[in-house]
């Protein structure tokens, strides 16, 4: 999809559509194959497996005390999904043309910036963690939970450094607030069409089957 | 029966990313390789598929007789697994003292590796990476964070290692270790630029050093300190 004011607009609409129901879970899972690279996303983003392990944990834990586990893990895994597909196919610089587009060249430019500084950390985030791991395996050593305290201290440590770097790059910059830039968006048909049924699967979401079926009967 | 042969064979390897390959043929004999590019050429995804931790795009990798490999990742702290200095030093199978005493750092040995600063971290890491012998030693930008004393003494310590493989990953123009071979990454491609003084003819990254001295007649032998003191020497008759 090559418009993200689309895009993000989307994954907003289908993470809704998917949480209120699980027939708007099955009807957004259903977009997601339609409309999206579907499995080159899956081998791509490593990170999902780890999430549905999480969310997986929680939903038994939710289906043995209280019911609604396998409900939940549905509705769980399809946003999931939608919020790696979102992930895949944003851009640099993406986050700082909505935000001007939307909220002008102060509120805006700084919001969308302080977006992109936070998509960049999250990537430098995941390159630093399997350099980590393979580290750790140059020293012969197993990924275990005792590596996580040290993993998660140069982590952060990391982190840390990357944000003092900007912040005194802004600053020698003369860096004080907002900017100038003219967002530009390219909309392709297909992504009209795409927006246009996410809005049909949240209005599908929202209509009570049950009650209709009821009816029938 | 002669003594076996470390060798390590590029056959065809490549690595494609979104809008980025990188390809690599060639044969790493015994000795000291120094492998040049620019930033972002593609030095670390070649250092990372040699020492297996990066899976190839195609092509193949053939190694023989080799049987220990390490890999120094530019970044020090990525190899951090220890929460004191001591501990980090015996995570990497070396006994702290001697370690400390050589890279100046006495004292520090309940310190955290983190709060060392990058050069004090890569002085340690280097220092523990060094003091055991590896048939494949994989050096990725290792002079990166080191002031100019700090990286002779490295070219020093390169130069005293008589066995196995050693490649260097960088981008370091002035202060270089005496080196068997010269590659550089032009383009996506892993280029053999040959032996110097031979190699220097070919080898689009040559330091500005070996240009002018080449240019005053009196090119230099290898790349390392001493060689350049001598072809300065000689033009000074």
């Amino acid at each position: 999809m090559q418009d993200p004011r689309i895009r993000i607009a989307v994954a907003a609409v289908l993470s809704l559509a998917a949480f209120i129901s699980l027939q708007g879970a099955a009807a957004v899972f259903l977009w997601w194959l339609v409309f999206t690279p579907r499995l080159q996303l899956v081998k791509r983003i490593r990170l999902v497996l780890s999430l549905l392990l999480m969310i997986a944990f929680f939903s038994l834990v939710l289906e043995l005390f209280g019911g609604g586990g396998l409900s939940y893990f549905t509705r769980m895994t399809v946003i999931v999904l939608i919020g790696m597909w979102l992930f895949s196919e944003q851009k640099s610089g993406e986050f700082l043309s909505i935000g001007v587009w939307l909220f002008g060249d102060r509120a805006g430019f700084e919001l969308g910036m302080v977006a992109e500084m936070g998509m960049q950390s999250l990537v430098a985030v995941t390159t630093d963690l399997d350099r980590i791991r393979m580290a750790e395996k140059i020293k012969g050593m197993q990924w275990e939970v005792r590596s996580l305290v040290p993993a998660g201290l140069v982590l952060v440590h990391g982190a840390l450094a990357r944000a003092e770097d900007t912040a005194e790059l802004l600053a020698i910059r003369g860096y004080q607030h907002g900017g100038t830039l003219c967002p530009k968006f390219f909309t392709r048909r297909m992504d009209i069409v795409a927006g246009i049924f996410s809005l049909c699967i949240l209005i599908f979401a929202l209509i009570p089957v049950s009650e209709f079926f009821i009816l029938y009967r | 029966m002669g003594v076996p042969m470390v060798r390590i064979t590029l056959n065809r390897v490549y690595a494609v990313r979104d809008h980025w390959s990188l390809s690599a043929s060639g044969t790493f004999n015994e000795g000291v390789h120094l492998v040049s590019g620019d930033v972002g050429s593609g030095k670390s995804t070649l250092a990372l598929m040699m020492a297996e931790l990066l899976p190839l795009s195609g092509g193949d990798i053939e190694r023989e007789e080799i049987t220990t490999s390490m890999l120094s990742l530019q970044f020090p702290e990525l190899h951090v697994t220890a929460l004191s200095v001591a501990e980090e030093c015996a995570s990497w199978g070396v006994t702290p003292d001697e370690i400390l005493d050589a890279v100046g750092l006495t004292g520090k040995k309940e310190a955290s590796p983190l709060s060392l600063s990058r050069g004090e971290l890569k002085r340690l890491h280097l220092a523990c990476v060094l003091a055991k012998d590896y048939d494949l030693l994989l050096l990725d930008e290792p002079f990166s964070s080191l002031d100019c004393e700090e990286k002779v003494k490295l070219c020093a310590r390169i130069g005293q290692k008589s066995q196995g493989i050693c490649v260097i990953f960088t981008h370091e123009q002035n202060i270089l270790p005496r080196v068997n071979r010269i590659w550089e990454i032009v383009d996506g491609t892993l280029v053999d630029c040959g032996i110097p003084p031979d190699a220097f003819q070919h080898w689009r990254h040559v330091p500005p050093v070996i240009e002018r001295l080449t240019a005053l007649g009196s090119p230099p032998d290898n790349i390392s300190r001493d060689d350049f003191l001598e072809a300065i020497c000689r033009i000074q008759g």
